[in-house]
């Protein structure tokens, strides 16, 4: 048994029992049982855990000291255009003694409504599967402090925003925890934002859980901003009933190890999901994107489009598969993944695939992967551009297509000076905006 | 302005200028002509200063300067200009962006202060009139979705407003119909001034019934064989290449 499997066996022996134990207990037996993934594992094949195995991990505290000192400028969207900000601190919900009345939105500790009533949250802790991906979602589950469950009843204009801090050091591990139940209608967005004090960071292991009611739409950004020292293994996943909407950001901008899943399930017809990607890898950062989308009904939609840029000795990983179960006629999906290598040390990996069990489908994929176009380079240079400007304007073009499809103009423009600030010459590009 | 003394460049290994000796005063405007494969895009993109064409021999000073130790975009900000026969297309970096950017790197290497958004805009609004540019251009990418015809204007708008020293136009004529041809040309004269020069690469003499050269060229084997006034372009047209490149083994 490794050591970091051991020090999460000696928490969870530890943990003084809540109203989750019988669940807890399960999800902990079968994490024991897999132990952490591997290189051996399908889905970890380009991500080699051994360091982290070999560390001991202890609880990361409910302490905020953080909190006090996060500043306006750590806000992706300012005040007045958005509904309300909830922090986690370290997987810790930290909610106002008095929470503003919302329209549309119920906000709740998960423990505390597993407690008065737990059928309304049971179904968000059945793992439908052992499959390799799902193994630190199980450690999640056994460990989680508390959580947020978010229930949208109603038409939410502004976005609700979910800050999620890191504080402390590497020798600790958090496990947050997001609930999203969108019932029948409902429609809002979603913003969950990663950032760190410092960094070097507790290990990060989160886990979202989205579910959509008939006719729900949902916008659902994460974006992981965490410092160049943080380990951050993130798991989405979406449920989407009959004609409901999902358009998903996932947007890798900080950590030194992301890995990052997303496993949609279109369990009824008409639902469809759009996810966008936008991987930056940079310095020495290794990002790994594991998107696994199930057509379980007739008649449903996803596509994918993913933009991976990798600079310096940073490696970025994107693996997409298409699941079309049998009966799923009319399904149709799309698979585009696009890399951009910045230097001749770093590395793209990229993998669309499909599994088709139906006829009457229609699955297309691409994935192209290379350098900065030489023709477009002169071209700029030709014009008196400096390199590292001409080079800049580029990987931001190529980037284009992700950005230009977010909604939330306030937090596009913020995701943007964040992206911009990774480019080289970051204060010639600002002035195009 | 421009002085090439015995100038041989290859590119991918294979050897496609063997010599040029060109030398173009401020106020000229010298054609080249030649038959396809003669070296002329070549020669272009040497003198803008591709690097991946690899300069074996020679020397080219451009205003008393050493042009061949100097990158592109140095010549570029220095007064050089080229008109690219195939404009390439940059979707999602925004034509006016990428003007912008390039008449501010050349105001700030000539000391100048940079250029304010309302002045710019005021600026290239003008230039569009006179190339007959839809306002569309303002907002789309570098030369996106363009025709070739209006990727041709767009070279000569950058070149209006970058007002360069030297322009060399690698085949601007291409591909345009008869109107286009005129506003192409109309561009070029306007920029025609006793401090400035420019060379024109063609492969069809009827460029220069609109701009009329003080002297024309044909480049064949990657050199120039035989130089001439206005008058060499129309015997060019009338007995072709082949002339020119008979005379050449005689």
């Amino acid at each position: 048994m490794s050591a970091a499997l051991r020090s999460f066996e000696t928490q969870w022996r530890t943990r003084a029992p809540d109203a989750l134990q019988p669940i807890r207990e399960a999800a902990m037996e079968r994490f024991l049982k897999l132990g952490l993934p591997s290189l051996r594992d399908e889905t970890w094949r380009y991500t080699d855990l051994r360091a982290l195995a070999g560390q001991s991990y202890r609880e990361a505290g409910c302490e905020t000291p953080g909190v006090a000192s996060l500043s306006a400028s750590l806000s992706l969207v300012n005040a007045e255009q958005h509904a309300v900000t909830l922090t986690m601190v370290n997987g810790c919900p930290v909610l106002p003694a008095d929470l503003p009345d919302i329209n549309g939105i119920e906000i709740n500790s998960i423990r505390e409504i597993y407690k008065e009533d737990p059928n309304r949250v049971r179904r968000f802790f059945e793992s439908a599967s052992d499959a390799d991906q799902r193994r630190w979602v199980l450690l999640n589950t056994a460990l989680f402090i508390d959580g947020l469950y978010l229930k949208i009843t109603g038409t939410v204009p502004t976005p609700i925003v979910i800050r999620h801090l890191s504080t402390g050091d590497g020798a600790q591990a958090a496990h947050p925890r997001i609930i999203i139940d969108a019932s029948p209608g409902a429609s809002a967005t979603l913003i969950e934002h990663h950032l760190s004090e410092g960094d070097i960071t507790p290990l990060n292991n989160s886990n979202t859980h989205i579910a959509l009611g008939r006719d729900a739409q949902l916008e659902h950004y994460r974006l992981y901003a965490t410092g160049a020292g943080a380990t951050h293994l993130d798991a989405l996943d979406i449920h989407q009933s009959q004609d409901s909407r999902c358009r998903q950001f996932t947007i890798a901008l900080g950590g030194g190890l992301v890995r990052s899943s997303l496993e949609a399930r279109l369990s009824q017809p008409g639902a469809s999901l759009e996810s966008y990607s936008l991987l930056v890898g940079h310095e020495d950062r290794h990002v790994d994107c594991v998107n696994i989308v199930t057509h379980a009904a007739p008649n449903t939609c996803s596509r994918q489009t993913a933009r991976a840029i990798a600079g310096d000795v940073s490696r970025v990983i994107f693996n997409s598969k298409v699941i079309v179960n049998a009966g799923a006629k009319n399904a149709d999906s799309k698979q585009s993944c696009r890399g951009l290598l910045l230097s001749p040390s770093a590395e793209i990996d990229t993998r669309p695939q499909l599994e088709i069990y139906a006829d009457e489908v229609k699955c297309a994929h691409g994935a192209t992967t290379g350098r900065l176009d030489p023709d477009m380079l002169f071209y700029m240079l030709s014009r008196g551009l400096d390199r590292e400007t001409a080079q800049s304007l580029l990987v931001y073009a190529f980037l284009a297509d992700v950005l230009t499809g977010m909604s939330v103009n306030s937090a596009r423009s913020a995701i943007e000076n964040a992206l911009i600030s990774q480019l080289p010459d970051s204060q010639t590009l600002r002035k195009f905006r | 302005m421009l002085q090439i003394s015995d100038l041989t460049a290859r590119v991918a290994g294979k050897e496609i200028l063997t010599g040029v000796n060109l030398t173009v005063n401020a106020g000229e405007v010298h054609a080249i002509m030649g038959p396809n494969g003669s070296g002329k895009s070549t020669l272009a993109q040497v003198l803008a200063g591709r690097e991946d064409y690899e300069v074996t021999r020679g020397s080219v000073t451009f205003e008393g300067r050493d042009l061949l130790a100097m990158r592109a975009e140095e010549r570029a900000r220095a007064g050089l200009f080229l008109g690219f026969q195939y404009p390439v297309e940059i979707p999602g970096v925004n034509n006016v962006y990428l003007l912008k950017a390039a008449l501010n790197a050349k105001r700030k290497a000539a000391g100048e202060p940079e250029v304010d958004a309302y002045e710019f805009l005021a600026l290239i609004r003008q230039k569009m009139k006179f190339m007959q540019m839809s306002e569309s251009f303002l907002t789309r990418g570098v030369n996106e979705g363009f025709s070739g015809g209006e990727k041709k204007r767009n070279e000569v708008l950058q070149m209006l407003i970058l007002e360069p020293k030297l322009a060399i136009l690698d085949e601007t004529d291409s591909g345009l119909d008869i109107d286009a041809l005129k506003v192409v040309s109309t561009g070029v004269n306007s920029l025609r001034d006793p401090a400035r020069a420019v060379v024109l690469v063609t492969h069809y003499q009827r460029l220069l019934d609109y701009v009329i050269p003080d002297q024309v060229h044909v480049l064949s084997g990657g050199r120039i064989v035989k130089s001439g006034d206005k008058s060499l372009a129309q015997e060019l047209e009338r007995r072709g290449y082949d002339w020119v490149m008979g005379a050449q083994v005689a």
